[in-house]
């Protein structure tokens, strides 16, 4: 209950910091701090029972049960630790921003600080893969989103932080996956609490892999390392939590978590061990050649980690221990430097160390507390920093799988060790004590107000004394550490553990360090050198380059203007995939009955005249009357076939694709344009062979058996179950009325998209102007030439509404229907469009957008009224008596049928009054020579 | 096998068209593709039986097979529609329908 309670706080500070930013003066960073200081406090309160051997808190939610994926939340001594950390270092560093930036309003930063520290706590809280994953990539989202944020020459380091981030997530997501699969679960503490599952080697080291590369790229470990000083465009306060406690901990934390794991996989521990010391002497060797301090104190960063990593990998509870501690130490401290490097910025305006000098006398509680944290950072006694250390070293001397490899270890991190010392002395004498002062006189720098130094102090003081009072820790670090390795671990922090080999490489470190201040002079001689000229940056932007171009190479293949190209592909295939099939040879068994009859041959015979001669002609208006032949024929087949309904449909489809087709083609050149021998050879060719593969497959697979068992349900049962006696019709309407009503959607959806096209695009000038006839011409005047086909319009129109209706009523148990009905009641309509002597005296004032819409909403309606019978689109019946005797059948199949009609008519409407009007401006031209060519298309004007 | 013929002899030409130049030649390939593939679908039927499906006026077993009518015929419709749809686009369209491009 607490740790929800706890994330609920966060979600919902972190909704209201928009309004509490409203407020005026710099209330949103003092609100934040004490928000997060009081969400730490029952973490804090939590602390003694865990340490005391109490039960992890736990809290769950359900979330996916169906997948068993929950909020499943578990406070154990490590997440305790973490959460802490997160919390207690995020109240400092938002209480500091308050300071550090100038008034007026920071929501973005607020907001993202806030969704940070909800997204860290999310994370060390987890008990479940998937959550874990949810938050770890929230994690990487606010980084990108906050380091962005901070100016225009910060998007491109917050694209390459996010692009690796993102890389290691997508590594994790695959290990949660790998490990929810192999487990059956996706609780964490019951994939590490019992880990049989490690004992498949192989499946081990796929996950361990999967899970380092999360673990490096998150925590800067070489060869990702360069995207944390990168990161540094951030603004201060940003760096500080990134560095001290989010982000770059969150690797961290992982790496412990799945120490039980991965303890003793042969990849594990020599990968973190070698990129970790690496890292740690690299990152400080770094560190030791910049001038800029917040540079200075990133690479230090990178240098800790490595620290971090390496002791994490020897996985004893002693290494946990160390890493624990070292984890709070770090966090102290680094979080001190970085406060204390933004004050520095703030009152003298630069962060290079060959500018700044002698601050101390200006500025000496900031130069007090970044000594402390300098200190701490380079073991010195009695800060933390310098029992970490040594616990460090301790655990490293210790690596329990080879003798050799423990003084080994240990001598690296001892160099390392010294490069520390180094770099933290070439901070704070750099900045406070050596070289010139900085300005000096009335323009001296000033020391910051309390506000501003609250935050740091505070930190710095903790590393103090908690240096001085380290034995207090030990029961936080066993627990931690237990939890960790799911061993007993037993510390002994102390200052002070008698002469040992520890205490022996801490002198040897900080002797180490001291000489190479003295020879070096703080490092500024090696600043001199020149490093090889590999920067991580610049390879990360030649893999990105590379990963792009290679991308648009892949889909330069398939990229073309041309759509005979896209259109040829899917023929070509399937004329192989026919000819694959024909080498094959496969029995399809007999023929179930005759196939042809000899009447057959009159639909084919026209079909392959119409085809033939509409692929051949050069004229548009003849191709279409060409098609418009075949189409006829079709429906004559289809009348052959027993298809009363579909031939009819066809029929009326014809005539209407025929009359819309010539209100687009009036628009156009009058001839197709000439293709070259070669293109037609081609194409002739591949459509011969497709024609042959149609009719092949359509012989073969097609008429092998006897009518199918649906045919024969519906025959026997349609009067029964519907009322109706037109088999097809009722289909339609009852059987597959949900398939209608999809098709009826999108009917009226094409509709639109014409209105849609038509006015986003503007309408083409007519092109090719010639009049098709002179003006002294007796066709010229499209008045009196439409007089007989208005006068016999005026007769046929009211028929043909009357005859659709009836046709719609009918339906049901005669050929008719919605879509018949419709498609007649429509060509009533193009029959008083071609009969009007121009476009706008034609034009039909219905609001046909809003009769497509009645279309589909009467059919949707219907449909609901079926839910009354206990199911959608169940027709219901009723039968009304009639005054002469007998009575009517009604069915709400019949209002559906009704929604099908409004909506083929609407969509017909739409059709010719948008492709048939001029188009915009050309009104006032109704009258000019350009209307003549109009005649010879049918008057439509 | 008539149909089977009308059903290639169909293709060959929507082919053909499709693969030509210009917007409205490649319109009127798709109208012929569906009329293939519309009689394909009754084919699928089987073309033996070919008395309407309409109750009450013949023996049930020299019925046609509905289902495949009642595809088709809603197939009719919505072809219709796509088919206004690219004559639309077709209208619309500028530079592909000029003698010029490639």
């Amino acid at each position: 209950m607490l740790l929800l309670l706890l994330l609920a706080v966060l979600t919902v500070t972190t909704a209201a910091v928009p309004v509490i930013d409203r407020l005026p003066g710099r209330w949103t960073g003092w609100t934040l701090a004490a928000v997060l200081a009081l969400a730490a406090v029952p973490v804090l309160a939590a602390g003694p029972g865990l340490w005391a051997g109490g039960a992890p808190v736990e809290a769950h939610l359900p979330w996916m049960p169906s997948l068993g994926v929950g909020l499943h939340l578990r406070m154990d001594g490590l997440a305790w630790l973490f959460c802490a950390l997160v919390l207690g270092v995020g109240a400092l560093v938002t209480a500091y921003s308050a300071g550090y930036f100038p008034p007026g309003r920071r929501t973005g930063f607020y907001f993202l600080m806030s969704a940070f520290a909800l997204a860290m706590t999310g994370l060390v809280l987890a008990d479940d893969l998937v959550l874990l994953f949810v938050f770890w990539e929230l994690t990487t989202i606010c980084s990108f989103s906050l380091i962005g944020l901070s100016g225009p020459g910060a998007s491109r380091p917050a694209v390459r932080t996010f692009l690796l981030t993102a890389l290691g997530g997508l590594a994790l997501l695959a290990a949660v996956v790998l490990l929810w699969v192999r487990t059956g679960t996706t609780r964490l503490s019951e994939i590490l609490g019992d880990t049989a599952w490690t004992q498949d080697t192989a499946f081990t080291t796929v996950v361990a892999a999967l899970v380092v590369l999360a673990v490096f790229t998150k925590s800067a470990q070489f060869p990702f390392h360069y995207w944390l000083p990168d990161a540094m465009a951030a603004s201060t306060p940003v760096s500080a939590y990134l560095h001290a406690a989010a982000m770059v901990k969150a690797g961290v934390y992982l790496a412990m978590r799945f120490t039980p794991a991965f303890t003793d996989n042969p990849l594990w521990g020599p990968v973190l061990i070698t990129a970790g010391l690496t890292t740690a002497v690299l990152g400080a060797l770094l560190a030791l050649r910049r001038h800029d301090l917040k540079e200075l104190t990133a690479y230090s960063t990178v240098s800790q980690l490595g620290f971090l990593i390496a002791v994490i990998s020897v996985g004893t509870p002693q290494a946990l221990i160390a890493a624990a501690v070292h984890t709070l130490a770090h966090a102290l401290f680094k979080a001190t430097l970085f406060m204390a490097v933004g004050v520095i910025d703030d009152r003298t305006g630069t962060r290079d160390l060959r500018e700044l000098g002698g601050l101390a006398r200006a500025m000496p509680v900031t130069a007090a507390l970044s000594a402390l944290a300098a200190l701490s950072m380079a073991g010195v006694p009695p800060l933390l920093g310098f029992v970490s250390k040594e616990n460090v070293f301790e655990a490293l001397l210790d690596i329990p799988h080879a003798p050799w490899a423990g003084p080994l270890a240990a001598a690296v991190a001892v160099a390392a060790a010294a490069l520390t010392v180094a770099y933290s002395v070439r901070f704070v004498y750099g900045a406070f004590w050596g070289g010139r002062p900085t300005r000096t006189g009335d323009d001296r720098p000033r020391e910051a107000g309390a506000l501003f130094l609250a935050a740091p102090v505070v930190s710095a003081l903790s590393g103090l004394v908690l240096g001085l009072g380290v034995a207090l820790l030990n029961p936080m670090a066993a627990r931690a550490a237990g939890d960790a390795t799911g061993r007993t671990a037993e510390p002994h922090l102390a200052l002070w553990h008698g002469l040992n080999p520890a205490l022996g490489m801490s002198a040897a470190a900080l002797l180490l360090g001291a000489l190479l201040v003295r020879f070096t002079s703080s490092g500024e001689r090696l600043a001199r050198y020149r490093l090889p000229p590999v920067r991580g940056t610049a390879v990360f932007e030649r893999v990105h380059a590379a990963v792009i171009s290679a991308g648009v190479r892949t889909g330069d293949a398939t990229r073309t203007d041309s759509p005979t190209r896209h259109l040829a592909v899917p023929f070509v295939l399937i004329i192989g995939f026919a000819a694959v099939v024909a080498l094959a040879g496969p029995d399809f068994g007999p023929p179930a009955g005759p196939t042809s009859r000899p009447l057959d041959w009159l639909p084919v015979v026209l079909v392959a005249a119409a085809v033939l001669t509409a692929v051949t002609t050069r004229s548009k208006m003849a191709a279409l009357a060409l098609v418009g032949l075949a189409g006829f024929a079709t429906a004559v087949w289809f009348l052959f076939l027993g298809a009363v309904d579909v031939a009819l449909t066809q029929l009326l489809v014809e005539i209407l694709t025929v009359v819309v087709a010539v209100l687009v083609l009036r628009r156009l050149p009058a001839g197709f344009h000439r293709v070259r021998p070669s293109r037609t050879a081609a194409t002739a060719v591949i459509a011969v062979l497709a024609g042959a593969a149609a009719t092949a497959g359509a012989y073969a697979l097609t008429g092998r058996r006897e009518p199918s068992a649906v045919s024969a349900h519906l025959l026997d049962n349609a009067p029964a179950d519907t009322g109706g006696t037109n088999v097809v019709n009722t289909v339609l309407v009852d059987y597959r009325a949900l398939d209608t009503l999809g098709e009826l959607t999108v009917l009226g959806v094409a509709g639109l998209i014409i209105i849609a096209v038509l006015h986003s695009a503007g309408l083409t000038a007519d092109a090719g102007e010639r009049p098709a006839v002179s003006r002294t011409n007796p066709v010229w005047d499209a008045d009196s030439n439409t007089v007989i086909m208005r006068t016999v319009a005026r007769v046929l129109i009211p028929l043909l509404v009357v005859w659709s209706l009836y046709l719609l009523m009918r339906g049901h148990s005669a050929p008719g229907g919605g879509f018949i009905a419709g498609l007649v009641g429509g060509s009533a309509f193009a029959l008083a469009y071609l009969a009007a002597p121009s476009a706008s005296v034609a034009r039909i004032r219905l609001a046909y957008p809003a009769v497509i819409a009645a279309g589909v909403l009467t059919a949707l309606l219907s449909g609901l009224l079926g839910l009354a019978d206990g199911s959608f689109l169940r027709p219901l019946h009723a039968d009304v008596p009639l005054p002469w005797g007998g009575h009517y059948h009604f069915t709400t199949a019949l209002v559906f049928d009704v929604g099908v009609y409004l909506a083929v008519v609407g969509v017909m409407l739409t059709a010719l009054n948008q492709l048939g009007l001029p188009r915009p401006g050309a009104d006032a031209a109704e009258a000019s020579p350009t209307a003549g060519r109009s005649t010879a298309t049918g008057g439509t004007r | 096998m008539t149909l089977a013929l009308t059903i290639g002899v169909l293709t060959a030409g929507a082919v053909y068209l499709i693969l030509q130049r210009g917007m409205v030649r490649i319109v009127l390939g798709f109208v012929l593709l569906s009329h293939a593939a519309n009689l394909l679908l009754m084919s699928a039927g089987g073309v033996f039986h070919r008395g309407a499906p309409l109750l009450g006026r013949s023996a049930t077993e020299a019925l046609a097979d509905p289902l495949p009518q009642a595809f088709v015929l809603t197939a009719i419709v919505i072809a219709f529609s796509i088919t206004v749809y690219m004559l639309t686009l077709a209208a619309t369209g500028t530079g592909d329908e000029t003698e010029d491009a490639s």
